[in-house]
């Protein structure tokens, strides 16, 4: 099994310029999409942690980066991540690139993220979808494990930055034309994002500041409608927890 | 300090306990749990290096970067 993450990716941006985007147009045309609409807060550490511990916020309590002003490490979660459980029970699993620290965490897989995965330049930004999509090519073609996750994190910065321009239509090509290179590596895959996005002023939280310290104006805020499409995958996804509990079931362990 | 414990008990499946009998035979190991304990020492120096790896250096340009956001 195979799960893709992309973090912030947004039916609102997908729909609209499904004729740029060929490979989004031909998977929702052919597999199971729809919308996770989040009940626990669209905070991305909080998130991803969820996803993959089946931990709500309480009690993973891993709710951003930074925790009274330390930049947190996978030693401050104190929780079991599904990479965790199914190793114990001698499935192979990897993880590539999980943002629910920073940098992103890997599991029996080394990556160097661009930016150390917060990528801030727009080379890094695409960079980190050219790096992303050869690991994991690269990944499944040595020795493909029963389950690999890897996500894709620039989107979230791009949308931040760029709301409602073009730059952010054209980094969804790039997205859709690397979606296109991994999607047929697995016969059961699932796509999903952690949150959506919307208008700053419109968004329902703001998780950075209108102006940062360096004086960019960010156009774009998390909305709690995340993404969801699902080939030959054998659970739904109604919130973030649903993924581990769907695996563990899955992968019938305990 | 006499009745200092040195050691203490750690559950490890029985399968588990099987297939490593199998492996330390005929090798200088003489017990799984000599075996268990020389490869949970690995583990453990490997991580300590992997955590050397992430330099000050590095840890401060991760703070810069979050900075640039505002996340700190």
């Amino acid at each position: 099994m195979f799960i893709i993450g992309l973090d912030g990716a947004t039916w609102d941006i997908i729909k609209p310029n499904i004729d740029k985007l060929p490979t989004f147009k031909k998977i929702l045309s052919q597999h199971d999409n729809y919308t996770i609409s989040l009940q626990q807060k669209p905070w991305s550490a909080s998130v991803w942690c969820s996803m993959f511990s089946g931990k709500l916020p309480e009690e993973h309590n891993h709710l951003d980066f930074v925790k009274d002003g330390e930049v947190q490490t996978r030693n401050d979660v104190k929780v079991d991540f599904i990479w965790d459980i199914l190793s114990r029970n001698n499935i192979s699993v990897k993880a590539l690139n999980i943002p629910f620290i920073v940098p992103p965490y890997n599991y029996n897989i080394y990556f160097n993220p661009p930016g150390y995965g917060v990528p801030l330049t727009q080379e890094e930004l695409n960079t980190e979808i050219t790096e992303i999509t050869n690991k994991i090519v690269s990944v499944t073609g040595d020795s493909k494990p029963e389950l690999f996750i890897a996500v894709y994190t620039a989107l979230d910065k791009m949308s931040h930055l760029h709301w409602g321009g073009e730059s952010l239509i054209d980094y969804y090509i790039k997205i859709d034309k690397a979606v296109n290179k991994i999607f047929e590596l697995d016969e059961k895959v699932l796509i999903l994002s952690d949150h959506g996005f919307t208008d700053y002023d419109k968004a329902p939280v703001q998780t950075l500041p209108k102006i940062t310290s360096t004086g960019n104006e960010l156009k774009g805020d998390h909305h709690p409608d995340a993404i969801a499409i699902a080939k030959n995958i054998p659970f739904k996804v109604n919130q973030p927890i649903d993924v581990f509990n769907g695996l563990i079931s899955y992968f019938n362990v305990k | 300090m006499k009745n200092e414990k040195r050691y203490t008990t750690i559950s490890i499946p029985v399968q588990l306990n099987e297939k490593l009998k199998e492996k330390i035979s005929g090798t200088g190991f003489h017990s799984v749990s000599s075996y268990v304990i020389y490869v949970l020492r690995q583990l453990v120096s490997s991580s300590y290096e992997e955590k050397k790896g992430f330099t000050k250096e590095d840890e401060k340009r991760v703070r810069d970067r979050l900075k640039n956001l505002d996340y700190l």
